[in-house]
């Protein structure tokens, strides 16, 4: 480097030139100075009223049906500007987007192949986000079929993205909530196509009316229309090769840790094994601990209070009441024997009921992540962790031989989603080894020490091998989406 | 429904709800959030790809720029956009824009080689008036201690013309620099040369439409779905049922939606044209009239393609006899054959001869000046033709020769310039600049808007060079990018959206950029910097009618007048705008047009009489003309050789630089990776949404074949290899590359680590698509 450093040698006329140029470069024309394009109104609104009979049915659905979108793959071109104008006409955050391209690629050798599909929600005929939501934030129209999400009535509990299998919903950490596409339905009910439908320069998207039932001609390589139903309908007048993967499915995606679910989905089971084992104290606190922890989770907890609303689909909102009804008697029945006044109450049948409540509420914690129908989530792996958690706290204070069996039991219980093909196996074995690795070794020193040196001190590496494995739990699950791009 | 305990339990309204929903928002936009609501709406043409798409700015009441949509009113784009013009306004709000000027702080250590990168942090904000002193006082004495050459400059194919016509003019004219190129060395230096040598002037002869009116269009070395996605719609309205024919060795998206895919080895186009030239000729599908009234060279022509019988080309290019016979029927047979190149052409070891090879298939079967005709290089850059003919690197200002004295005495007549100012002879290309700091004879460059640090070949030995200079300045949008780290002085620029000028697109449409958003902090439109720097220089003078972008397009329109590229015709900016845009020519009718000197130098046609541009109204009171708004070059057969011929140019094919071997088995392609992605990242990777529309990671597309042999699975990491560098990647295993090749996208830094250095002869264009690699898992 040799830059010379003199002190500034501009003559005067450099300088107030300079701070010409500077305040000439800040000023900007307003509108009513130029440019005022009185012309547009009349030439664009007939351009986009022009195409819109290209791109969108011209009648309402009648009943039993409802829009769908419709995706001509021989159209695509994978320019990906629906993504973009999506982005813009909606307004969404900068890195906010509802509409994504992704990828499929055939490994055929014979045969070269790879298609670009574009993908939103699918306004599905039963949508797995409607049917799990506690609060009733989805709709599903009755007349277009949309399903339109109510953004003030959300409580951010991002249950709706681990219920949808095409990865729709986003969470957005600015407003607490989630959102997603939805068709742009005030756009269709003014005659005007959805911004992805308008910005296409092939028009390969387009709003059709369809029966309200799963499309039949969806993406093969896309996860099974029985579960949601999806109506995008995905057409082309090729025949697409069998064996197409996405281009993404080659490295398993490590899913969101979700901490607070860790701590409160460890906690509460063990609140239920200290209520087993007859330690009320002890069950309250850890389940207060583990409830308070659940508030974490949530982007808008003022909102919770209405949790109840979706108790008749929602497995969320089952549980939510359950240990909402749990507290209460667990308090009681920690604290009425403590407590002259309410010797009352001080009965056998507080703890058992406080019991009971607390291993249905259990169950359906369970049941939350069996109903979204991911295998590392199936029953035969989520009931025996949930509730092998509450078991080997009451077996560790109780009978540390059978505490020693059953944490043996479990753990191979554990490791055999390691071994297979599987998504989850191959984060396990993978970019998850490691704490696998923790939580096996956690395992066999609480089972050495359970043998070696029982006492309640073990319930320390059990409860941090517990965590670990609900850490796991979350990590490694296969979360389904649809085809994208290479990443990371 | 809406009873009071509904309303209670259903939030159906509230403030998110309200900040999405859509509301009429006038202006033909439909609906848009309230808080989108434009108080008025004004255009400008994209600023990325040459396509010259028209972007409809929505401004707010202080004529901020908070959105924009396509324009559905202008001629190119139809109301379409691809995601870099959707996400245009969005580099503009980086974190990292350079908002004033840096000045590397005196370590005292001399920078040598590779010392000089990451070094970036020892930048330090100095005030303009400092930035300026230290670009006067280390360039001028450089010039004082090593001669007034040993300074050069790196330009761009990404700033308004009256920006690259002053910076070129201030370069040679002012500074007394003779070494001037740019990127567009990169991406159309052959389609100049090649049009320059064969029609007599850098003249793309064809307008957009004739996508739509072609019966056959014949890509070669081109992926429009990806690169000109805007181009693809056109061709996806073509109602003719063409034959689409994609000639890559790759399939890509382009090579998937054609109806004939013609993958051949790389780099044998030039065999394959000269035998399709064979066979027509064979086949006496030769349009011998427009031939014989209209080129030179034909004969010569025939009888050196003899030596290229299909038994020859089919060893030479890997493709069956029965795929050349095809070819040869679809072009023999259809009235209206286009023909389309890119990148593919243009980028290799024989590029002009290729190009060539290409623009003498379409003359010999009379395939130009018709609808749906032509030997049509699709552009790169927003502004590479705007660089072509007002860059002053190669060509004189307005496409003159530096070479003519005639030429050098009429430019500095228009611009009040002495004509001893003008050099007499053209300066290094860009590599030859480079060759030049290595062996010390260039000291100091300037380089503006691009982004040698990761674009050039070879990346290793050209950050060397780069770490030999004596002193660089960076003109730039971004301090961040990888050769403003190089920097000892980084100027901070105004973009796209923060100045107004002209860009003029592959069709040969000059558009308008406009003003609509502040530049941050001190940061200024090159054209400022540019008369800062000439005051400071001490030859502001020289400049003096040169006071505003739109000033310097009236002295563009001299320039252009009575040249091919005449523009004369158009009145002002808002006569562009009024007309969607306007192509050249579009000479001034009347009596009064000075004509151009004719000279022995000058060997082009003057054609400013030829009235082909017109639109059929004559009314021409105090409205401006408006011209038709597509239009194309050659309907008359006269080109701009000074016999008003084309000539036919061909070399014998010449084999690859650097040809695999056993040590280095496989051919590295090379291109773009997606339509999210421009160049070298500098502004798409500020976007959030395009980044997620392209993948993260540097991803190597290989054969099946060859991946199992390597036990390589996709989403496995490969290193990559080559003579000059390594590259770390994941790998895709696809049969859309041949076994042998491997592809990856150029937006990657690491991908030029590991490019050969090899150059067109005639364009001086490096040869980025055919390196010699070697790959292993990792």
């Amino acid at each position: 480097m040799k830059a010379d450093t003199h002190p500034p040698s501009a003559p005067a006329s450099v300088r107030s030139f300079l701070a010409e140029l500077l305040a000439e470069q800040s000023r900007l024309d307003t509108p009513v100075a130029r440019f005022s394009h009185a012309h547009d109104a009349a030439s664009s609104v007939s351009q986009l009223s022009a195409l819109a009979p290209q791109l969108i049915p011209l009648t309402a659905p009648s009943p039993g049906e409802q829009y769908a979108f419709e995706v001509d793959l021989d159209s695509c071109t994978g320019c990906k500007s629906c993504v973009a104008a999506c982005h813009s006409l909606n307004g969404l955050d900068e890195n906010e987007t509802w509409r994504d391209v992704g990828l499929l690629v055939s490994p055929s050798r014979a045969r070269p192949f790879t298609q670009t599909v574009t993908t939103a929600c699918h306004h599905c005929a039963d949508p797995a986000c409607l049917n799990g939501c506690p609060v009733l934030a989805y709709e599903k129209d009755p007349i277009t079929g949309v399903v339109v999400h109510l953004d003030d009535q959300c409580i951010g509990c991002s249950y709706c993205v681990l219920k949808c299998p095409y990865d729709v919903p986003k969470f957005s950490s600015r407003l607490g909530i989630v959102r997603k596409c939805d068709m742009c339905h005030s756009r269709l009910a003014e005659g005007e196509a959805p911004a992805c439908a308008q910005a296409c320069p092939t028009h390969a998207i387009k709003i059709v009316t369809v029966p309200v039932a799963a499309s039949t001609s969806f993406l093969r390589a896309a996860p099974d229309v029985a579960y949601t139903q999806p109506t995008t309908r995905y057409v082309t007048q090729r025949t697409l090769p069998e064996n197409l993967v996405a281009a993404d499915a080659a490295r398993p995606r490590v899913q969101l840790a979700h901490w607070p679910l860790v701590f409160m989905l460890t906690l509460l089971p063990s609140a239920i094994g200290f209520s087993l084992a007859s330690l009320p104290l002890a069950a309250w606190l850890t389940g207060a601990l583990g409830l308070a922890a659940s508030v974490f989770h949530l982007g808008q907890p003022l909102r919770a209070w209405r949790i109840f609303l979706g108790w008749r689909r929602s497995w969320l909102s089952r549980e939510a009441m359950l240990f909402g009804a749990w507290f209460p008697l667990a308090t009681l029945a920690a604290f009425a024997p403590r407590v002259p006044r309410l010797s009352a109450l001080n009965t056998e049948l507080l703890p058992l009921a406080a019991t009971a409540v607390g291993l249905l509420g259990l169950f359906c914690s369970a049941m939350i992540y069996i109903d979204t129908r991911r295998r590392f989530w199936r029953a035969s792996q989520t009931f025996p962790r949930f509730l092998g958690t509450a078991v080997l706290v009451a077996a560790t204070l109780t009978a540390p031989i059978l505490a020693a069996i059953l944490l043996c039991a479990k753990i191979g219980l554990e490791s055999r989603t390691c071994f297979d093909r599987s998504v989850s196996a191959r984060l396990q074995r993978g970019p998850l080894k490691r704490i696998m690795g923790l939580r096996d070794l956690l395992g066999v020193v609480t089972i050495v020490l359970l043998v070696a040196a029982p006492g309640a001190h073990n319930l320390i590496p059990l409860l941090a091998g517990e965590l670990i494995e609900r850490l796991l739990f979350f990590r490694a699950v296969d979360a389904p989406k649809m085809p994208g791009i290479p990443t990371a | 429904m809406s009873s009071p305990l509904d309303a209670l339990l259903h939030a159906r309204t509230g403030p998110m709800t309200a900040n999405m929903v859509l509301h009429p928002s006038e202006f033909g936009l439909g609906r848009v959030p309230a808080r989108l609501k434009p108080a008025a709406t004004t255009t400008a043409v994209c600023g990325f790809c040459s396509t010259g798409c028209s972007l409809k700015i929505h401004l707010n009441a202080a004529g901020e720029a908070i959105n924009l949509t396509a324009d559905p009113d202008y001629p190119v784009n139809l109301g379409m956009a691809c995601p870099k013009g959707w996400e245009a306004l969005t580099p503009l709000a980086a974190p990292d824009r350079a908002t004033t000027p840096l000045l590397r702080r005196n370590t005292g250590v001399p920078l040598v080689g590779s010392s000089r990168s990451a070094s970036g942090s020892n930048l330090e904000p100095v005030s303009w008036e400092r930035a300026l002193a230290a670009f006067t006082d280390n360039f001028k004495r450089i010039q004082r201690d090593h001669g007034p050459h040993a300074v050069a400059l790196l330009s761009t194919g990404q700033i308004v013309t009256e920006e690259m016509a002053l910076l070129g003019a201030l370069a040679k004219f002012g500074l007394g620099l003779l070494h001037v190129d740019s990127n567009t060395r990169q991406c159309m230096a052959t389609s100049h040369v090649a049009y320059k040598q064969s029609f007599g002037f850098d003249a793309p002869p064809f307008t957009y439409a004739d996508f739509e009116e072609s019966d056959a269009l014949i890509f070669i070395g081109a992926n429009p779905c990806i690169a000109h996605p805007i181009m693809w719609q056109r061709v996806m309205m073509n109602a003719r049922k063409p034959e689409i024919v994609v000639v890559d060795p790759r399939l890509t998206e382009t090579a998937q939606a054609a109806t004939l895919h013609v993958p051949l080895r790389p780099k044998s186009d030039l065999t394959l044209l000269y035998g399709l030239a064979h066979l027509l000729i064979a086949r006496d599908a030769i349009d011998h009239a427009f031939v014989a009234a209209h080129t030179t060279g034909f004969a010569e022509f025939a009888g050196f393609v003899k030596q290229f019988p299909p038994a020859r080309v089919a060893a030479d290019t890997g493709l069956p006899v029965a795929t050349l016979e095809r070819l040869a029927t679809i072009i023999a047979t259809r009235k209206r054959v286009s023909f389309w190149w890119t990148m593919g052409v243009n980028q290799s070891h024989e590029a002009t001869r290729t190009a060539q090879a290409i623009i003498n298939l379409a003359l010999m079967t009379g395939n130009i000046g018709r609808p749906g005709t032509g030997a049509n290089s699709i552009t790169g850059q927003c502004n590479a033709m705007g660089s072509r003919l007002f860059g002053n690197a190669t060509s004189l200002l307005g496409g003159y020769n530096f070479a003519s004295p005639a030429h050098r005495e009429h430019v500095a007549g228009l611009l009040d310039l002495p004509a001893a100012s003008i050099p007499e002879q053209t300066g290094y290309a860009y590599d030859q600049i480079l060759d030049a700091i290595d062996r010390g004879e260039i000291r100091g460059l300037w380089v503006i808007a691009t982004n040698t640090a990761h674009s050039w070949v070879s990346q290793t030995r050209t950050r060397e060079i780069l770490g030999k200079l004596e002193f660089l300045v960076v003109q730039d949008m971004y301090a961040t990018t990888e050769t403003a780290q190089l920097a000892d002085l980084v100027l901070p620029a105004a973009g796209w959206g923060e100045k107004e000028g002209v860009f003029i697109n592959s069709e040969r449409r000059l558009g308008l950029v406009r003003k609509v958003a502040r530049a941050p902090g001190q940061a200024l439109s090159d054209f400022a910097i540019f008369k800062l720097i000439a005051e400071a220089w001490g030859c502001g003078d020289m400049f003096r009618r040169w006071n505003s972008p739109e000033a310097t397009f009236q002295i563009l329109k001299t320039l252009s007048r009575g040249q091919p590229c005449d523009f004369s015709g158009i009145r002002d900016y808002a006569h562009i705008a009024a007309s969607g845009g306007i192509q050249w020519p579009f000479a001034e009718v009347g009596p009064a047009v000075p004509r151009r000197p004719e000279s022995q130098a000058s060997q082009t046609r003057s054609v400013s009489k030829i009235p082909i541009h017109l639109a059929t109204q004559a009314d021409s009171g105090s409205q401006p003309q408006l011209p038709a708004r597509e239009r194309r070059l050659f309907s008359d057969g006269h080109f701009y050789h000074a016999d008003g011929r084309a000539r036919f140019l061909f070399d014998p094919p010449r084999p690859l630089p650097e040809p695999p071997d056993a040590a280095y088995p496989f051919l590295l392609l090379t291109g773009r990776g997606s339509s999210a992605q421009w160049h070298t990242g500098s502004r798409t990777d500020k976007s959030a949404v395009l980044r997620k529309l392209a993948p993260t990671v540097l991803t190597l597309e290989i054969h099946p074949d060859d991946a199992h042999r390597l036990a390589i699975s996709s989403g496995a990491r490969v290193n990559i290899r080559s003579r000059r560098g390594s590259a770390e990647a994941i790998a895709l295993v696809t049969s859309t590359v041949q076994r042998g090749q491997v592809f990856l996208p150029m937006h990657f830094e690491a991908v030029n680590r590991l490019t050969v250095a090899a150059f067109d002869p005639h364009s001086r264009q490096p040869a980025y698509k055919a390196t010699a690699v070697a790959i292993n898992a990792v």
